[in-house]
């Protein structure tokens, strides 16, 4: 058994970023392997196919190799830190000109929850990923589209209005409402919003 | 543009979290929040809630030519920094390989109980001095070294079925309250199933743990604490775990 990597496997996310930032590289590696999986997966719902997604997904792991020490255990876990990483970096891109195109192209495509299985088939592996995604089924379409239109591909309130033909007001009352929901949802179950 | 005040903020901060406001009015509503910081724990707690979006997607499988492309980077880069940091990272270094060696001569000599590694003191003592004048995270570290002093670390090894199919597991307690099953090429179990651990006081079972068994290395935390004469078990049970074990172990050892 390869002892040395068995140690770092029982070390917490914490302890592996304050090793990260002295450059030990098998830190990063274990964190590497904990955490690729979800920011693929974010990185692919972002980019919409699987190139542009490894190349968003390097793009972030480097930050996170490079600028370990800016991590704050205060803000959140290291792991919705990283996703963190791998949406803004992912949102600078789609707002580019070339991808703004293949976004349009996707939004059109799609339909609000018209393929609710094709989202949410896949058996989440922990409990937190079935909380997140018990709570996002209890949102309405319309406020779901608008959440996922917003933080995965990049719209501004003001583009989603007009993309949706909808009042720049509605708009915002969905984000509100169904942020709103969400957060009731983990506080109708006395559970803290996962960090 | 409107002036930005109270209510405006109130109108915004749920775009804003989701990134979903326009450069010009991002920037005016970052400027208010600099200048009133006692609404920013209500920013960052609704941050957290946008943030649980990117939890969603269907989980899809990098290819490993991403790993290597990124460990490439990487390890091209650590060298220069590790020469540059090569004093905290040396005392590091040896702490960890050290507490490798423990787990190792624990698990061959006494079969799994009771190894502190004494060798580890000196080393600790030097990584100690080197890391006082490093970094604030550094010095967490050093915090978790001076607990590893104070308290023994335990490694027992789990035989079974699984065991004898060349899986390797063991139970290491690090600390007091910090008790870890930890293996290497557990085999698949069937979708819909998960890993659970028994810790058995007497004839009691308790549910101390769900993992799924991952990769070639698998680490779960043993929530139950444990004691001499305990024995620590594994079953494959139904999604979500049993109340009782419903199979025969698969993994086990008497403490």
């Amino acid at each position: 058994m390869a002892d040395r990597g068995r140690q770092y496997l029982i070390l917490a996310d914490e302890d592996l970023i304050s090793l990260v930032e002295a450059s030990d590289s098998e830190a990063f590696a274990t964190l590497y392997d904990r955490h690729s999986r979800a920011a693929f997966s974010l990185a692919y719902r972002m980019m919409g196919d699987r190139q542009a997604a490894e190349d968003l997904a390097q793009d972030a792991f480097l930050k996170v190799w490079r600028g370990a020490g800016s991590y704050r255990v205060e803000r959140g876990s290291v792991r919705t830190w990283i996703l963190s990483i791998v949406h803004n970096r992912g949102i600078d891109q789609l707002r580019s000109h070339a991808s703004r195109r293949r976004t349009q192209e996707r939004v059109e495509a799609s339909a609000p929850r018209s393929q609710p299985s094709e989202a949410f088939t896949e058996t989440w592996r922990n409990s937190q990923r079935d909380q997140v995604r018990e709570a996002l089924n209890t949102l309405p379409a319309e406020q779901l589209k608008i959440l996922e239109l917003a933080y995965f591909s990049g719209y501004t309130h003001v583009e989603i209005s007009e993309l949706l033909s909808l009042p720049l007001g509605t708009v915002k009352g969905r984000m509100r409402l169904g942020l709103k929901k969400i957060r009731n949802f983990f506080e109708s179950r006395d559970a803290a919003v996962p960090r | 543009m409107s002036e930005m005040n109270n209510e405006r903020f109130e109108d915004l901060k749920d775009a804003y979290v989701l990134d979903a406001l326009p450069e010009e009015e991002r920037r005016i509503f970052e400027e208010f929040l600099a200048a009133h910081p006692e609404r920013q724990a209500e920013i960052d707690e609704l941050g957290a809630v946008a943030g649980l979006l990117a939890f969603s997607p269907e989980e899809l499988e990098p290819t490993p030519e991403l790993r290597y492309r990124i460990m490439e980077v990487v390890e091209a880069e650590a060298a220069p920094r590790h020469e540059r940091r090569r004093s905290v990272l040396a005392g590091l270094a040896d702490f960890i390989g050290a507490r490798g060696l423990a787990f190792g001569a624990a698990a061959l000599l006494l079969i799994g109980l009771l190894s502190w590694n004494l060798l580890l003191q000196g080393q600790i003592d030097d990584l100690q001095g080197q890391v006082r004048n490093s970094q604030s995270q550094v010095d967490d570290l050093q915090a978790q070294v001076r607990n590893a002093q104070a308290q023994q670390t335990q490694t027992v090894q789990l035989s079974g079925t699984w065991a004898h199919q060349g899986a390797d597991a063991e139970v290491a307690s690090i600390s007091g309250n910090r008790i870890v099953l930890v293996a290497d090429d557990l085999p698949s179990i069937p979708e819909g199933q998960t890993c659970q651990i028994w810790v058995i006081k007497g004839d009691v079972p308790e549910p101390s743990g769900l993992f799924q068994p991952g990769g070639t290395q698998t680490a779960a935390r043993v929530t139950t604490p444990i004691k001499k004469g305990d024995t620590i078990a594994v079953t494959v049970e139904p999604a979500g775990g049993s109340e009782q074990p419903t199979t025969d172990p698969v993994l086990s050892a008497e403490l």
